[in-house]
């Protein structure tokens, strides 16, 4: 028998020069095993692979992917036994609109989604790729091409239904066709279309991009949560909640779009003895609160998603389990580059100075968040050049700064918001902050659609609420780029346009932090947004409940979730 | 009394036209628009203006509430912009279940408030009148998702008599149902108590003084009969007008209670449309509730002028 070197060459001359460039950096010590076993299953190695490599470079720091047990039942991600059967009570906020697939576009609605419905990968709660219906994926060697190995022997939840590679074809087109105005076209524009995608024989997919693209099987996976693959048969202008068709391990027994849905296990689901539990019903709520008693009640097991303002009673119950998830999720407090007073860099930065990060976390998100350094690379993004400084609160630095701006006296500037989250506090806050440094600040907090309508873009000064992302690709691009679409700041710079450009690009880990580095160094200097904080997405259950897989962008997947054994 | 009938529904229909001119043009000076709404707030602009093309919603506000009305006179409310379905399939079932809520609360409350009002009064100024008072105007003023929360944490989280939420299961039997909706309902009577036994009580107390009802003591009648044939049957009216208010609230004003209780009534729905800005479904809410207020009041009025023959004859003043 060879021994691991000898296994590892073997292996070394079957990958390509992306994946042996990644195990060089592994065993020059530049990632660490988490990274090359996040990075490695982005390139399309398995699970099993990369925890192979990573053993034969002798390299055992932390960051195996969640481990599983199986003392006594069965094994559950996250350790734990649980027993089979059984019916759970899942708590989630009510979609904001019709269950579409291309149209959801908010917690609820994609929760929903995804119960019946997978994605060819899913990105779990430390930003790994696990293989769904795509088994393996592989770039070109520029990341232009991306050929991805579809599950065989998939059938979907009505039992009959064969799942075949012209079904991922017909639902990657739905989404990247601009004529059906879906809501994945965020992540894919610029990136893919119709066009672009091809199935080779009846196991294979072929994407090829509009450009180089080292991040797209998170394009392709539960972060872009529309994407669930659907029969090519599929209408895509019809009614999603009347069949609830997909290849997940549920089917709806019952669905009202102001109550919830009750499913039941889907007897055809292709992974063997899964799910353990008969069945669950996703109880939909207009308010947090309820759901917070109910679950300290018992008449509800889990709460997909709480926010630490509404949900102090359950941080500090012992009886409750409590998942903290790192999350991406942001306010973006966007200051108009292009107009006074916030048109010199010197204000921005004061501004920027005059906040007390670590109070704010702790007094708005209970400590629930990462510290933010002004550019969206957020600590949990395996991408970010954490040797960057912190920005910390310094008044004198920032009196200083505005009298260099040419404000010593300060001025006076509105600040538009909506009335959502902690949102109209964290404005508050900004505002004493501010008034340190002699900016007055007059508050215009809306509702959601008229300050997204008439103010999100056009105001001097904003705070945005952004969702969480795998990749921080969206977030680099449409708020920033000169050409982005949610660029509320007006910032415009053609050496950061470039930088992003060559981010995007950029298929390995080592040069995509170089870049980063770069990009956080420029907005640092720059700020055109202040990122005060990425919090932590929130969810808790009873102790009795194990295996709910929770992810920073607010799916929920029970799988291989049970009651205790 | 028929022409007191045909005056009052006359009436009734007048209300409802200005109603829905109000609901109409309140709703629709809201800022945000309609194309918006269903696209999201990161939709293109253009796509926006083509779906508010395709809709009808750049149209003069007058051709839009001409469509809307004549729609609701066919019986058709339109479709809801965020659910894109029927409004009619999300007002009704919402309605019946708001009817069960109203229903329970009422039942308990109205002979609740009437006792506590005809003790109070028969007892003026001594312990049990004050006692009844102060309870009433306590619970009054404080308000119903308070009372909610309180109820919630001492009854359904601590003691587990009651659920949390006030929605039964599908296919669950009246007692079930009815268990799941205590708890609310008890939150509606600690509000509605309050009035309904204060009225009565200053209703009861002006009939009491008045000389009919010394003249029915003095001729021998026992105090029963007294209260029973003189004193209620006039006292109750002023009752009878809140108690109607009241049921309109009842029906379609519990908009705490409803959310707090997870309760797919018409206060919830108004909530979540409100929330989401779906004006189809909101316009039907507050139309709904309006109706029920007019037929509310309509009916306490047909009461009202059952027992006072005053206004049935329209001879009064």
């Amino acid at each position: 028998m060879k021994d691991p070197q000898e296994q590892l060459d073997d292996i070394r001359r079957q990958r390509s020069d992306v994946e042996n460039h990644l195990i060089d950096e592994l065993r020059a010590g530049k990632i660490s095993r988490r990274e090359f076993m996040r990075r490695g299953t982005v390139v399309g190695m398995s699970f099993s692979l990369v925890a192979f490599i990573a053993a034969a470079c002798g390299n055992n720091n932390s960051g195996a992917p969640s481990p599983t047990a199986t003392v006594g039942g069965s094994p559950t991600p996250g350790g734990g036994s649980v027993k089979a059967g059984g019916t759970i009570t899942v708590s989630e906020i009510s979609p904001a609109g019709a269950v579409n697939p291309l149209t959801v576009a908010d917690e609820g609605g994609l929760a929903t989604l995804g119960q019946a419905g997978q994605y060819l990968t899913w990105s779990n709660d430390k930003l790994q790729l696990e293989p769904v219906i795509a088994e393996s994926w592989s770039p070109n060697t520029d990341g232009s091409v991306w050929t991805f190995k579809i599950r065989q022997g998939v059938t979907y939840n009505d039992g009959s239904t064969q799942l075949t590679a012209d079904d991922v074809v017909a639902t990657l087109k739905a989404h990247s066709d601009p004529a059906n105005k879906g809501n994945a076209l965020s992540a894919f524009t610029g990136v893919l279309e119709p066009d672009g995608v091809a199935a080779q024989g009846s196991d294979t997919v072929v994407c090829t991009l509009k450009a180089p693209n080292g991040s797209f099987p998170y394009l392709v996976s539960s972060d872009n949560y529309n994407v669930i693959i659907l029969p090519a048969s599929y209408d895509y202008g019809g009614d999603y909640t009347k069949s609830f068709i997909g290849t997940g391990p549920w089917k709806m027994s019952n669905f009202n779009s102001q109550t919830g849905v009750t499913y039941v296990k889907s007897p055809s689901y292709w992974q063997q003895g899964l799910p353990y539990l008969d069945g669950f019903s996703l109880k939909y709520f207009a308010d947090q609160q309820p759901q917070v008693l109910g679950l300290q009640q018992g008449s509800i097991d889990v709460i997909a998603q709480f926010s630490a303002a509404t949900g102090q009673a359950l941080l500090n119950d012992s009886a409750i389990t409590v998942y903290a998830t790192k999350s991406s999720a942001h306010r973006q407090v966007h200051m108009r580059t292009d107009q006074a007073p916030f048109d010199k860099k010197e204000i921005r930065q004061a501004l920027a100075l005059s906040l007390n990060r670590p109070d704010l976390v702790s007094g708005l998100m209970n400590g629930k968040a990462d510290l933010g350094n002004d550019s969206p690379f957020a600590p949990a993004f395996p991408q970010t050049d954490t040797s960057v400084p912190q920005r910390a609160q310094n008044i004198s630095q920032a009196q200083q700064l505005m009298s260099q701006g040419g404000a010593a006296n300060g001025f006076n500037v509105t600040l538009y918001t909506w009335n959502g989250y902690e949102i109209p506090q964290l404005a508050q806050l900004i505002q004493q902050a501010a008034a340190q440094i002699k900016i007055t600040i007059k508050l215009q907090v809306q509702d959601a659609n008229t300050y997204y309508s008439k103010y999100w873009l056009n105001s001097p000064m904003g705070i945005t609420d952004y969702g969480h992302r795998g990749v921080p690709n969206v977030f680099l691009a449409a708020p920033l780029l000169s050409t982005g679409t949610w660029n509320a700041a007006h910032y415009k710079n053609p050496a950061y346009d470039t930088l992003v450009g060559q981010y995007v690009a950029a298929v390995d880990l080592d040069a995509q932090r170089a870049v980063a580095k770069q990009i956080e160094t420029m907005l640092l200097d720059d700020t055109p947004i202040v990122f005060p904080y990425f919090y932590n997405h929130m969810s808790a259950s009873k102790p009795t409940i194990a295996g709910a897989e929770f992810t920073g962008m607010g799916h929920i997947r029970l799988t291989k979730a049970g009651l205790t054994a | 009394m028929g022409r007191f009938l045909l005056r009052r529904l006359g009436l009734a229909i007048l209300t409802l036209i200005l109603l829905s001119l109000i609901v109409f043009f309140g709703t629709h000076v809201l800022p945000g628009d309609v194309g918006r709404v269903i696209l999201g707030p990161f939709a293109d602009a253009r796509a926006v203006a083509e779906l508010d093309k395709q809709l009808g919603a750049d149209k003069p506000l007058i051709v839009q509430y001409w469509t809307w009305v004549s729609g609701v006179f066919r019986g058709d409310l339109g479709t809801s912009l965020a659910f894109q379905q029927s409004v009619s399939s999300l007002l009704f079932p919402a309605l019946l279940n708001s009817l069960k809520l109203a229903l329970v609360a009422f039942v308990i409350v109205v002979p609740l408030g009437i006792l506590g009002g005809i003790v109070s009064a028969l007892n003026r100024d001594r312990f049990t009148d004050r006692a009844i008072t102060i309870t009433g105007l306590s619970s009054v003023a404080v308000p119903e998702f308070v009372t909610g929360i309180v109820l919630i944490v001492i009854f359904a989280v601590n003691l587990n008599w009651f659920p949390v939420t006030a929605q039964a299961p599908p296919g669950s039997s009246l007692l079930t149902q009815l268990h799941y909706l205590l708890l609310p309902a008890i939150a509606l009577v600690f509000v509605l108590f309050g009035y309904i036994a204060r009225i009565t009580r200053a209703g009861m107390i002006e009939a009491l003084d008045a000389d009919y009802t010394r003249t029915a003591t003095l001729k021998g009648l026992p105090q029963r009969t007294v209260v029973r044939r003189h004193v209620l049957r006039n006292a109750l009216l002023p009752t009878i007008a809140v108690v109607a208010t009241q049921t309109g609230y009842l029906i379609g004003g519990l908009v705490a209670i409803e959310v707090l209780f997870n309760y797919q009534g018409i206060g919830h729905l108004l909530f979540i449309s409100a929330q989401k800005k779906d004006l189809p479904v909101l316009e039907a809410c507050v139309l709904v509730v309006g109706v029920v207020y007019l037929i509310a009041t309509v009916i306490a009025d047909v009461i009202y002028s059952l027992l006072n023959p005053r206004i049935r004859y329209g001879t009064a003043e």
